[in-house]
């Protein structure tokens, strides 16, 4: 910086593009904004767009395995009877025989008739995965201001998903008729177990946990030990320390190996009792170790589905606060149309980083145009800047004099001096 | 992005879903024909021994196990898993796989996005789905925008019927207010009016109107009533007249829009929803957040502590709702202590590097930008 100072000749050379703002508006103006930069743009956006298209894969998968291992399982099932019909076939009438090999038969015919439903679910779903391949796909500049409403839709029907507005979630996906391109029912499989969590029952929630078996393990989650605990508390605070020892011992002594401190503090519950007020037990018979399952559950949900664990809508308007707060906003004549002029934005952007600039940008006070190049910025002789545009209309009404809306004093048009700003 | 290649490689992954389904299928049904097979025989065979039970069940037996069902059923999944994980592997690729990786974690206040979502919905006029929300997320101090844009909705929806009647109540109601705007959105509905029943024909009820109505806005908007007056002689056959303009449907979408931003801006509510508004610029700066996340995390900086972004966020103009001036020697923000300062020249400065260039207030110094030179006293300080 120091160095720019000391020799500003060799700035004025170096910095072309300084230069080339002050010296040749239009060639500058030109490049500003071309469309390829806008193409780039979207491209940009819909990379962010993973969870649209993780989310109904996932869900695809979930569906091709269940109905794989429904195969797998009722086929077996039928070669080991054949089999075994056949080790006992001596002591077997014809009779028996025929009626086991056709009540062989029309078990096969079940699963058929299983595996044909089955497979319309599953193309019903490749459809949803292909129909948001082809949203992505459908984003255009022409339509951008209509795809865009559609996306800040998925991201509040997200939103609300996660917080579990079921009514308004699906509310606003009818109505706008996005049901391919959100994820309800993903979410309504999630509702069952955290209803049931609500209730302080761990039933669903152990059933969705042995469903996913191989894939939580494989993400090293706790979640079924947890609810395991909760269920051992709860055997500890209705008194029945028989059964919870033995509870103990077969559902929890598993896990010994890899969350021996968690087993071992449970474990001290049956010396305690639910009445004690010691407070690393106390905390564990609180009401709100329930809410704290709810929330394990969501996360885990959310990332075996290959969601992001905090909803989109707190993702992007985190990251949209961030780039727009700059000191100005938190001035008193802020404009309204800056979200951050309102108070409820404000708090939300409390904790979040300024922006920062290495350009400047100027906005007409007037007209709340950007002055660039096309539109340059006009000094009056009080040291006031608006732009070409809004001056020069004021001066076409007035006789050609124009005037200062922050002082009130008035100028001729021809005092006014054109300002470079680089 | 490779939307292409994505869509490719889940062509693949259908495909295979169709094939394995088929397969599927066929393994049952072969499976079933031997078992019917060895059914027919038996029921076939007159004599009933039972050694020739055993043999067609044993035969029955071999046959199923050198078809190994199992095997060619395991054989088409694995063909399909690969597809899906090779789907799932270009996904990855091609998108950003965890787009929460510049998230601040920062407990955000469910209250606030909850009502800021519950005003969003009600500004869009989706009042059912606004109450819906409201009484979902039990919020019911997040009605506060209802009323208020239950009335503008209505005065929308009277003026898509070509009813002025409510737009005039309000307008009269806000005269005063919209002429501090600097709005005529007043007269503009008066005269819209008065260009209706123009075209109904009936000239002395116009003639009417504008006495009572138009004239007040004489003194200001003179061109515009002496125009408005002249279309009296037309009166039902306005379309023939020089004045068909007046008539033009556009007037009506337009006045819409202006009454729609008018409303907003009394009630102190920006035009465009802040959340949408906020949202799409989340949209614009996020990848750049971003490739910052990981450029910090690969230089093992922590940026969840920062006051500033280490890196301009470039958003479109539409996002542009302040004046920010960069000293372009300095690089940096200018401020109430470090004004921007015009030179002779033009070009703009900061007050700081104007004084460092000088070295004394007297002296004239180059312009770094042109060959012109000026004194300190020269400059002059800027406000945009």
């Amino acid at each position: 910086m120091d160095m720019a100072v000391e020799s500003p000749s060799s700035l004025a050379n170096g910095d072309s593009s300084a230069v080339s703002t002050a010296t040749t508006p239009a060639a500058a103006a030109a490049a500003a904004s071309p469309p390829s930069s806008r193409m780039l743009q979207l491209a940009e956006s819909l990379k962010l767009e993973h969870q649209f298209l993780r989310v109904p894969l996932e869900h695809f998968k979930k569906t091709i395995r269940a109905h794989h291992r429904c195969a797998e399982k009722e086929v077996s099932a039928v070669l080991s009877s054949v089999a075994e019909a056949a080790d006992r076939s001596d002591a077997m009438s014809r009779e028996a025989a025929v009626n086991h090999l056709s009540s062989l038969v029309s078990r096969l015919q079940g699963l058929k008739r299983k595996l044909e439903e089955g497979s319309r679910a599953e193309n019903l779903q490749a459809q949803r995965c292909r129909a948001r391949l082809d949203h992505l796909d459908s984003i255009d500049v022409e339509n951008l201001t209509e795809w865009s409403n559609t996306r800040l839709k998925r991201i509040l029907v997200d939103y609300m998903l996660r917080m579990s507005y079921y009514d308004a979630a699906k509310k606003l996906a009818e109505t706008s008729n996005i049901q391919d391109l959100v994820d309800i029912e993903v979410f309504l499989e999630a509702k069952k177990v955290i209803d049931s969590l609500q209730n302080k029952e761990v039933g669903p929630g152990l059933a969705w946990c042995a469903e996913n078996k191989s894939r939580l393990k494989k993400s090293k989650s706790k979640l079924e030990f947890q609810l395991r605990l909760q269920e051992f508390i709860e055997l500890v605070r209705a008194d029945n320390n028989l059964r919870a020892i033995q509870y103990a011992r077969k559902y929890l002594a598993p896990w010994g190996a890899t969350y021996m401190k968690e087993l071992q503090r449970v474990m001290a519950t049956l010396a305690f009792r639910s009445n004690t007020e010691c407070p690393s037990y106390k905390v564990l018979f609180e009401p709100m170790q329930w809410d704290y399952l709810v929330e394990q559950f969501k996360q885990e949900f959310c990332r075996l589905f290959g969601m992001t664990l905090e909803p989109l809508l707190n993702i992007y308007l985190q990251a949209g606060l961030s780039a727009l707060k700059t000191p100005f906003c938190f001035e008193e004549g802020c404009t309204k149309e800056d979200p951050l002029s309102q108070e409820g934005f404000r708090k939300l952007a409390a904790p979040l980083p300024f922006s920062k600039q290495h350009h400047s940008k100027l906005v007409c006070y007037i007209t709340k145009e950007l002055m660039d190049t096309e539109n340059p910025p006009l000094v009056l002789p009080n040291g006031y800047v608006y732009s070409t545009k809004a001056l020069e209309e004021m001066a076409s009404k007035n006789d050609g004099r124009v005037t200062c809306p922050r002082t009130g004093e008035t100028f001729n048009f021809s005092e006014l001096v054109k300002a470079y700003i680089s | 992005m490779e939307l292409n290649t994505i869509k490719d490689a889940f062509d693949r992954v259908a495909k295979k879903q169709k094939l394995s389904c088929s397969k599927t299928q066929e393994v049952i049904d072969e499976v079933g024909r031997e078992i019917e097979e060895a059914m027919a025989k038996l029921q076939s065979t007159d004599n009933g021994l039972g050694c020739d039970l055993k043999s067609i069940l044993l035969e029955l037996k071999t046959k199923l196990n050198e078809m190994a069902p199992m095997n060619q059923l395991e054989g088409s999944q694995r063909e399909l898993n690969i597809g899906l994980v090779k789907y799932a592997k270009i996904l990855e690729k091609c998108l950003n796989p965890d787009i929460s990786k510049a998230y601040r974690n920062v407990d955000s206040d469910i209250h606030i996005v909850n009502q800021i979502i519950a005003s969003h919905f009600y500004r869009q006029g989706l009042f059912d789905l606004g109450d819906c929300f409201v009484s979902e997320a039990n919020e019911p101090d997040a009605t506060a925008l209802k009323s208020p844009f239950l009335e503008m909705y209505g005065i929308l929806e009277a003026m898509r019927s070509r009813n002025l009647e409510p737009a005039l109540n309000w307008a009269s109601k806000q005269s005063e207010r919209l002429l501090e705007n600097g709005s005529s959105l007043e007269l503009k509905l008066h005269q819209l009016q008065f260009v209706e029943m123009l075209q109904k024909g009936s000239q002395n009820e116009a003639l009417k109107y504008a006495r009572t109505y138009l004239a007040p806005f004489a003194s200001v908007h003179k061109v515009e009533i002496q125009k408005l007056m002249a279309c009296l002689l037309w009166a039902g056959r306005l379309n023939q007249s020089p004045y068909a303009e007046f008539m033009s449907p556009t007037h009506w979408e337009r006045l819409a829009e202006e009454l729609t931003q008018q409303f907003c801006s009394l009630l102190g509510q920006s035009y465009e929803s802040p959340l949408s508004v906020a949202i799409a610029a989340g949209i614009q700066g996020l990848p750049t957040l971003l490739k910052l996340a990981s450029v910090m995390a690969a230089k093992q900086q922590e940026w969840q502590a920062m006051k500033q972004l280490p890196v301009p966020v470039d958003l479109g103009r539409e996002f542009q709702f302040h004046s920010i001036f960069v000293c372009p020697v300095l690089r940096e923000q200018g401020s109430d202590e470090n004004p921007p300062m015009l030179m002779p020249c033009g070009h703009v400065l900061s007050k700081q590097s104007i004084v460092k260039l000088s070295k004394s207030s007297t002296r004239p110094f180059k312009c770094p930008y042109c060959p012109l030179e000026a004194t300190v006293g020269q400059c002059r300080q800027l406000h945009f």
